[in-house]
């Protein structure tokens, strides 16, 4: 059995977002929806795994307005839902969310992000709180995995007792960490949806649902006043108080314990953290005159209470706030126990090493030593290098200065070095082929560069289909490169339309990219990004043309999901005696500038080598060693 | 300094002073041509490169080059060494209407595939767009494929350095001068990867007194032709100076000053009118359509053209003491040309051309 579906009372090492979907599951959830992104997407693949057996429906949505409206589906038909994503996933939602509130729920609705502070795998990294506030909707912030499982349960509950969408807030320290977590009961039965028909879900009256809701929130607050997701920890009187959510909850602890400051500072931490729990925080905030915020990215819980504060300062009296708008910690960037340590430490005047230098030392030099040195780039066997190669190829030879505008998903490292530094704009899901409607008009004005836009297939449904057919529409003049590698590789190879599989394995009808793109009146041709030489002359070719969008589907399998489904393509060599190496001629073409991790250097004998544990056997480097010194056989 | 790819950026394409020669080309990787130009695929970082080192407009020694190929001291200033200069043109009625003015070098390349002195040719070819690249031949009907000038430079020394040469293959190469410069550079070169230049036994050089750009020209073809295919190009011997586009049944007429934009900076700068470095070099002769000037400069070129008029395929005539006159002068002339133009450029010492000061002095006097 699925260790999710363990029963009752049993004790589960449990990744953070597997205990989301535990207590989603807990909550008797019914329909799941999500558009992959890091670090939110294993709710979802930990659901789909046991979707048939628990009878529910999970599905992997186009998009995330999409997802939202699936799930609100499901509950204006009285069924429990939970949407998931990362945080720019919330942008992509927020124009449905933003109407959701004021016309509410029925079944319970649950929307969770997962921002990730730090941008470990994001563009960006805003924070999704604001969408709270923005939208009038309660917050919640779990600081355990245990706690994230019970969280999300209560969310439900409490979404139901106000008629609406209820937000959790999860970070990549709490989606991605392990922790125990005592389970809980699973219900037995499934409801039944109806939708009764006398209710209606519009937003008109717009003031008086605003009103509505702005109400909702006052009974929300007095909802968090008693929860079990606040306390506080600390002596009766501390001289310093902190006040955090979320993952910075550990770290304070840590800080204090590490310090030993437990018996002068207090820690208030907080699960619910929009709307604010007044009566409850009046209480603590009289407790001490020294107050410092500790939280993930924006300044939401500093900036909301000392609002509060300057509601109540009559009777709270003079305070000193701490926090990101003073700098005492850092406005960007991911926290760490280090970071609040030294923060509470230089606060509070009190003596203490982080870490010896010596310790440090140490381990730097065992990390220089064992961990083999490897630019961020694409794996061995990435078709995308190969694309990025013939892309450069083609522009340099093109030689009018292409501009290639960039979008989200693995060949968004074209920006760097694996992808030879070709891709010029990141920005949103669809923005590359949005930002090239803009640039292919100004041939107009004189604009003599081709432009180029790279999207993946993933990316394609999500967000560049509307943006062809504005293309076609109004006649916007690029070249569209569709990195067809089959599957949602960056966040680990989801399913979309077209793969022919749902998020539960079952099959599904393939949405053809070809046909779209013809549809929406592009002109279309397929390449193997394989094949180096026609790559580039058919790239090459296709920026001469001057009519409208053109489409180049260059279709490889991503080489992570070749690899766990079959052997090698080839069997790769290098032949010593013929390897250039750093000569005239060649100058470590495949090491020093195609960059495969499967091709290694060896500076002994100054030859070139096949890393046999890393390559993948695409045989791409055979055809560009300029000495045929790289061998494939068909193994 | 850097003499590796970064300096050849630096000194040659950057300034726009590449010639199309092909010399680089074929050779690595990162140099690849296209439309008649230079490109760079990736960076090198290498300080010394063969790129760099045979390029016609990277570093010439000129001076030493000569001595280096043709013995000690450099006196004929204005056209090179020459062993004999004479006019002469191809006898076998096979090159008939084929070939350009006398069909010398047709017939001399023709002539010494067959008589083993050679056993490929590496010639210019161009197709229906004009564009020219290097083609490697054995056969007769090889060679007619590759005759007539388009009057643009093209990388027929990337055919060369490509290959593929068998065995003991030798090897004839037809080349402008900045082509035959380059080759002379190979040779002389002491870069420890080397090219097939030690196959190559004979070199036959034309003379030019400029090339054109391909793309700037090409696009002024086809919007003047509608882009209707050229068969032939000529420009006719002064003082008329035309040039005649045969486009369909019909033959046009440009005149020089429409098309003089489009050439190419790198041969403002270039001295050899003549190929110097060639085994024979070959050109027009003025006011004689039929006939072709030979500069034999080399053993090895004068034993080609004794043989091929021994089997009388070649018949030679003296040149004219006043056609020999302005020969001189025009070659002279373009030296003085070149020197002023590097002047201009803010080299008075020469720039890329190594030349004694007593050279220059020599030359512009």
């Amino acid at each position: 059995m699925n260790p999710i579906l363990h029963q009752s009372g049993k004790i589960e090492l449990l990744m953070g977002n597997e205990a989301i979907a535990r207590g989603a599951l807990e909550a008797g959830v019914q329909v799941c929806a999500a558009y992959p992104g890091n670090p939110s997407s294993e709710i979802i693949t930990t659901l789909a795994a046991v979707a048939v057996e628990r009878g529910i429906h999970v599905e992997w949505s186009v998009n995330e307005k999409v997802a939202l409206e699936v799930v609100a589906g499901a509950s204006f038909a009285g069924l429990r839902g939970l949407c998931t994503m990362k945080q720019n996933g919330m942008n992509v939602a927020c124009d449905f969310l933003l109407n959701l509130n004021l016309t509410g729920c029925g079944g319970g609705l649950v929307v969770l992000v997962a921002d990730d502070p730090g941008a470990l795998s994001s563009t960006n990294e805003e924070d999704s709180r604001l969408f709270a506030k923005l939208a009038g909707l309660p917050l919640l912030e779990p600081a355990t995995i245990q706690e994230t499982k019970e969280m999300t349960r209560w969310a439900f509950e409490l979404s139901e007792k106000l008629s609406l969408p209820v937000l959790i807030r999860s970070a990549t320290r709490i989606s991605h960490a392990r922790s125990n977590v005592r389970l809980g009961e699973l219900p037995q039965e499934n409801r039944k949806p109806f939708w009764e028909i006398s209710q209606t879900r519009v937003t008109f009256p717009v003031v008086k649902n605003h009103q509505r809701l702005s109400d909702k929130q006052f009974q929300a607050a007095e909802n968090f006043e008693t929860s079990p997701f606040n306390l506080y920890r600390g002596p009766e009187k501390p001289e310093f108080l902190i006040i955090t959510c979320g993952s910075g909850w550990l770290y304070a602890l840590e800080a204090v314990v590490s310090l030993d400051l437990a018996h002068r500072v207090g820690i208030l931490k907080m699960g619910t953290t929009w709307p604010l729990p007044a009566a409850w925080l009046l209480d603590h905030l009289s407790k001490a005159e020294q107050i410092l915020f500790v939280e993930e990215v924006d300044p939401f819980l500093e900036n909301n209470i000392k609002a509060f504060f300057a509601q109540h300062c009559a009777t709270l009296g003079i305070k000193r706030f701490f926090g990101k708008a003073d700098r005492s910690l850092p406005e960007t960037g991911e926290l760490n126990p280090d970071i609040v340590t030294k923060t509470i430490q230089r606060l509070l005047n009190v003596p203490y090493q982080t870490r010896p230098t010596e310790y440090a030392d140490r381990a730097r030099e065992t990390v220089e030593q064992w961990v083999p040195g490897r630019d961020i780039g694409f794996c061995a066997g990435c078709p995308h290098r190969a694309t990025y190669w013939a892309i450069k190829n083609a522009l340099a030879l093109d030689g009018r200065k292409g501009i290639l505008l960039g979008d989200i998903g693995c060949y968004s490292l074209g920006m760097g070095a694996s992808g030879f530094f070709q891709m010029k704009t990141l920005h949103a899901m669809g923005s590359g082929a949005g930002l090239a409607c803009g640039v292919g008009q100004l041939g107009r004005f004189g604009l003599d560069q081709p432009v180029l836009t790279v999207c993946g297939d993933s990316t394609f449904y999500h967000a560049v289909m509307p943006a062809l057919a504005n293309a076609r529409y109004n006649g916007a003049n690029f070249l569209l490169l569709l990195l067809d590698n089959s599957g949602t590789a960056m966040t680990g190879f989801q399913p979309h339309p077209g793969t022919g599989k749902k998020a539960n394995g079952e099959p599904a009808p393939i949405l053809d990219l070809k046909s779209i793109c013809r549809a929406l009146g592009a002109e279309v041709e397929e390449a193997d990004p394989f094949q180096l030489t026609e790559t580039t002359e058919t790239i090459l070719r296709l920026l001469q043309d001057n009519n409208g969008p053109r489409v180049l589907i260059l279709r490889r399998e991503c080489a992570l999901i070749r690899g766990k489904q079959q052997k090698k393509l080839f069997q790769m060599t290098i032949d010593q005696g013929r390897c250039l190496g750093d000569q005239c001629g060649c100058n470590r073409l495949c090491t020093r500038v195609y960059k495969c991790p499967g091709l290694v250097w060896d500076p002994t004998s100054g030859k070139a080598q096949i890393d046999e544990a890393i390559c993948t056997g695409c045989g791409v480097c055979a055809e560009i060693c300029p000495a045929s010194a790289i061998g494939k056989e068909a193994s | 300094m850097n003499e590796g790819q970064k300096g050849l950026e630096e000194k040659v394409l950057s300034k726009d002073m590449c010639a199309a020669c092909g010399a680089c080309l074929g050779l690595c990787p990162y140099l690849k041509s296209r439309q008649g130009k230079v490109i760079k695929l990736d960076d090198c970082d290498l300080t010394t490169g063969r790129c760099y080192a045979y390029c016609p407009r990277s570093q010439v020694d000129w001076e030493g080059l000569q001595t280096k190929l043709f013995g000690p001291v450099y006196e004929a200033i204005e056209m090179g060494t020459s062993r004999k200069i004479v006019m002469a043109r191809a006898t076998d009625p096979v090159w008939k209407g084929k070939v350009q003015t006398g069909g010398v070098v047709s017939a001399l390349i023709d002539f010494a595939l067959r008589k083993g002195m050679i056993q490929k040719a590496v010639l210019t070819q161009r197709e229906e767009d004009l564009l020219p690249y290097g083609k490697i031949v054995s056969q007769r009907e090889d060679v007619f494929s590759c005759s007539g000038s388009s009057y643009i430079s093209g990388p027929t020394l990337e055919a060369l350095n490509q290959g593929p040469w068998k065995g003991e293959e030798r090897i004839g190469v037809v080349g402008l001068p900045c082509q035959i410069l380059a080759l002379a550079k190979m040779k002389g070169s002491n870069l420890p990867t080397q090219t097939p230049i030690d196959r190559v036994v004979l070199t036959l050089g034309l003379f030019c007194t400029w090339a054109l750009a391909y793309k700037p020209f090409k696009a002024f073809l086809d919007a003047r032709f509608d882009h209707r295919p050229i068969r032939k190009l000529d420009i006719t011997p002064p003082p008329e100076r035309l040039l005649k586009v045969w486009i369909g049944d019909k033959v046009e007429e440009i005149s020089l000053d429409e098309i003089r934009a489009f050439i190419r900076p790198a041969c403002q700068v270039c001295p050899d009118m003549t190929a110097e470095f060639a085994d024979l070099s070959v050109g027009t002769v003025e006011g004689m359509a039929d006939w072709n000037t030979l500069v034999v400069r080399t053993q090895r070129g004068e034993e080609l053209l004794e043989q091929a008029v021994a089997a009388g395929l070649i018949e030679t005539r003296s040149l004219t003491k006043e056609n020999l006159g302005h020969l001189r002068e025009a070659s002279l002339l373009k030296k003085q040309r070149a020197l002023t133009a590097l002047k201009e450029e803010g080299n008075p010492d020469g720039g890329y051309l190594n030349l004694s000061k007593e050279l220059r002095e020599k030359i512009q006097s």
